[in-house]
This record gives structure tokens, sequence and C-alpha cells, in this order.
């Protein structure tokens, strides 16, 4: 498996990727630095009432960019492969074609979840850095919460993995480039949206029950795939 | 001789069509087995169904004597192909495109690389984007491709189209190598049936689906041999005298005009002349060659 999911990868050329999510990385902490500096200069009052608030936000942000970038990943190593019709070269070859797709199926996966664990940390790690110098949100910044908070950005890595392969669904129908990239868009909506009153973005049981949902899509897609004509 | 392909009954419907009809084909061990027929007669479509990219409605596959099933994975290591136009990992080089092919069918001699590329005359070319390549060099880089790994058997779907008569010859002879040198047996489509003629060994003519007919390339020389055609008015009088001057009795009458000797032993200015001598106007006279052009045209 180690072997096909390299073989993918050198056909997939992943470099925009790393830099897309390095640039990404950037942004999204100076958007948030700016954006708490600004607001406080600006109004006199601060854009977050707790750290935990904050947490939220970024953790949202990153998700949001993530599941995006999962379904370009989507698009380059399974639709292009329907789209190029290379996939009547690789179904050629004497390999499951199961095991083609669980090994493309677990580099979107495996990216998704490392990049924006990675990514996450890195936004709170320079959010509480400024925090510390320049005091936006008020709030001690204890090992407990640094705790809690790790687990949950591992839990919520974990669900947005899952979650991203339900664009598959919509893309793999008419494979379709549109159709995988906008899928994703519409998650981002529904998982990210936050406000004081009410936060869904907060609540870890959405992107996990969509995970859950995202798994058996994969699932679902590759289970057909020996006895489909290419 | 034993057979590497067979099919038996083989039927493809899709949506409702019945785009193969009950094929029954046998290709045997070592020879090279040319597919004639016109566009969409279903010669791809049999061809996919052989890679297991298809799977059949009704029939069965049976190649090196195993009953091919959606799970037949083993076979294909044994196989190599190019199936209709020959596609590619464009952003990628020609040689990082055959290292990828020889990863996934598990063949680790990357040595043969640049020798496969020599034989197809892209050696040159080697290390250049597959994107920027013209259609007769992805043809020669699918074929490379195909007979890298020296399958036994090989599946080419109209693989001299887009080359130019250079070469053409160039991969007929590399074809007919790889078949006398390693024994590779060849399942070969083409419409350029000048082409087939000059390497197949047995035929087979595929027309809506069916196969119209598989016979020995031999076996069609023989049934389709030379002939001299006389366009007389005095066809009566002109039989006569081949029979009575120079004692043709293998000749055929066609439509009123038209007389076939298929005796040719005698040369055509003999026959000219008589005729000429005996007073008997000729339209025209010449010396028809046979060719797998007519058999093909009599099976569609």
């Amino acid at each position: 498996m180690w072997q096909l999911m390299k073989l993918e990868l050198r056909k997939a050329k992943l470099g925009w990727y790393i830099r897309g999510a390095i640039i990404a990385n950037l942004l999204i902490a100076c958007f948030f630095v700016v954006f708490m500096g600004f607001i406080e200069t600006m109004e006199g009052e601060v854009p977050f009432t707790s750290i935990d608030e904050a947490f939220i936000v970024i953790g949202a942000l990153v998700r949001a960019t993530f599941i995006i970038f999962a379904s370009v990943l989507i698009v380059r190593i399974i639709i292009d492969e329907y789209k190029n019709k290379t996939i009547s070269i690789l179904f050629t070859y004497p390999i499951q074609r199961k095991k083609i797709f669980a090994a493309k199926l677990g580099i979107i996966g495996f990216l998704t979840f490392f990049v924006t664990l990675l990514t996450n940390i890195f936004v709170a790690f320079v959010f509480l850095a400024f925090n510390a110098k320049y005091h936006f949100v008020q709030g001690d910044v204890t090992l407990d919460l640094l705790v809690n908070q790790g687990l949950s950005m591992i839990t919520f890595a974990i669900a947005i993995a899952g979650t991203s392969f339900i664009p598959l669904y919509f893309g793999m129908k008419k494979k379709s480039v549109p159709a995988t990239i906008i899928s994703s868009i519409f998650i981002v909506f529904l998982i990210s949206s936050h406000n004081p009153v009410v936060s869904i973005a907060s609540i870890v049981y959405i992107p996990l029950t969509l995970a859950i949902i995202g798994v058996y899509i994969a699932y679902v897609s590759i289970r057909n795939i020996e006895k489909v004509d290419v | 001789m034993t057979n590497i392909l067979t099919t038996h009954n083989l039927t493809k419907t899709i949506q409702g069509v019945e785009i193969i009809s009950n094929v029954n084909m046998s290709i045997r061990k070592g020879e090279i087995y040319g597919f004639l027929g016109p566009n969409g007669a279903g010669k791809t479509t049999i061809m996919k169904m052989v890679m297991n990219l298809m799977k059949p409605t009704d029939g069965e596959i049976e190649i090196f004597g195993q009953k091919v099933t959606p799970s037949s994975y083993d076979i294909l290591k044994r196989m190599g192909s190019m199936i209709e136009y020959p596609i590619f990992y464009e952003k990628l080089t020609a040689k990082e495109n055959l290292e990828l092919h020889c990863e996934y069918m598990g063949f680790h001699h990357k040595k043969e690389i640049p020798l496969v590329l020599e034989k197809v005359k892209l050696h040159e070319a080697m290390n250049k984007v597959v994107k920027n390549f013209s259609l007769g060099m992805k043809q020669r880089l699918g074929i490379a491709r195909a007979i890298i790994t020296k399958p036994e058997l090989l599946i080419l779907d109209e693989p001299i189209n887009g080359l130019d008569p250079v070469g053409i010859k160039e991969i007929r002879d590399l074809f007919i190598g790889l078949n006398q040198d390693y024994g590779i047996t060849m399942l070969i489509s083409s419409h350029i049936l000048k082409e087939i003629e000059q390497i197949a060994d047995t035929i087979g003519v595929i027309h809506k689906g069916k196969l119209t007919s598989e016979n020995s390339m031999e076996k069609i020389q023989s049934q389709y041999t030379d002939y001299i055609e006389i366009a007389t008015n005095s066809q009566k009088k002109a039989c006569f005298v081949l029979e009575d001057k120079l004692q043709i009795t293998n000749y055929k009458v066609v439509e009123d005009k038209y007389i076939r000797i298929f005796d040719t032993h005698t040369p055509l200015s003999v026959v000219s002349k008589t005729l000429i001598l005996n007073n008997i106007e000729i339209e025209s006279i010449y010396q028809k060659q046979a060719s797998l052009e007519e058999y093909f045209f009599d099976h569609v």
C-alpha cells in the first residue's frame, strides 16, 4: 500500500499543495493578527471574548481552508485520472482497483489530517505569542487549556479528514471538477459558521457525523469499482 | 498449437443495445492475429473486455487457460496493451511514464527503459514531457510501454495510426521481431489492411458486433488467388478461344462482359496476343492482385 501511495505522489506532483499550505498558514496567521489588532484600535473592543472563542474561530478558518484544499486533491488524484482517461491505463495493471483507490484516498485523508492539524497548531501558536505581548484577549493560558485545545484540534483534524471525502460523491457522479469543488465549499458553510450566539464551528459532532458519512462515501465509491466498465 | 486466448459467446450490452454478439474467437500461442472491422464494429470493446477494463454481459473469455473474472489481476502481468488513443501522464517525461508503468507492473529491470525507447526511435526525446509529443511520438511511446515487460500477449488497437511510412515500416519490423524472437502473441487491429496482410497469421473480421469470419492468412491467400480479368463484348467467342487455343479451362464468366482466368501459368501477354489474333476485341485486360481488402469487403 505504501508503495502504491508513493507512486500516486509521483504522478500527482504535490509541490503545489505544500506551497499552497505554507501560503495558507501565513495568510491565516497574518489575517488573525491584523484582524484583531485592527478591530481593537478602530473600535476599541476585542473581537473575541475569550481565548477559547479565538481558538474556535482559528479552528473553523483552518478547517474551511483545508476542506477546499482536499477537494482540489480529490480532483488532482482521482477525477483527473478519469478526465484524462489515464484510469484506463491504471486499471490494466495487475493490482486490485480497490487497492489503487485506497492508496489515493489514503493520501487525501492523511494529508488533510496532518496539514489541518499542523496549520491549526501554527496559527494558534502565532495567536498566543501575539496575545502574550499585546493582550488582545484576556485570559490565562494554562496547561489545562493547552491540553484541551490540543485534543480538540486532533479530534477536529480526524473529523475533517473524513469529511473531506464527501465531495468525492458529487465529483464521481459525473467525473466533474466543479461538482467536487462546489460541494466542498457547501460543506465549509455547513460546518464553519460561528457567531457568539450559535457556534456550529464549536460542535465537534457535526464534522464527526460528516466524517462518518465521508468514510461511508469513500467505501461506497470503492465497493463497486471492480465491476465498473472503464 | 494451443490457444492463448479464446472467447465463448462473448456478448456485451450497453444501455440495452447489444454491441458485441456471441463472439467466438481463438488466438493461438505465438501467432499474430489481425483484427479487422469498420469503425464502431466492436474491436475496441472486445479488446477492452480482454484487458478486463470492461466486463462481458454474457459469455466468457479465457486467457492463458484461465477464465477471466473481474478479479483476474494476475493475468494482466503477462499482458501488454495499447487501446484506443495512446494515453499518458502528460506532465511527466517519456522516461518517467515508463518508470511508473514498470513499477505498477512489478517489473524491475529499469535498464530496459532506454533500450525500448531506442527500439521505437524515441531515445532522444526520453527526457521530454509527453505533453509536447506529436501523435506519432505518442504512438511509439505507447508501443514501448506495451512491449517493455516482454509480455506473452500483446493487445494493440490501431498501433500504426499517426505514423509516417518510415515509422510504419519500423514498427512492422519491430512487431515481426518481437513475434519471432520472443514468441510474443499479438492481437492487432488496424484499418491499414496492407499492413495486417504483411504480418498476420490469422485474420478475424468483425462487423456490427459479430465475428463474421476467422481464417488463417494462408487459407485466405489460397481462396483469393490472382487472376487475369478480360473485358470483352465477345464473351462466348473469347471463351472458345481460351479453351481451344490456350487449353485454359480454369476461368469464370462474370456478368456478360468479363472473364476471369485463374490459370496463372499463362502470361497476360500470351492471352492478349492470342485473343487479338483471333479477332476478339478487348476493352481491357489486366492482372488482378487479390488482396486482404477483397476478403475484408466480402465479410462486412
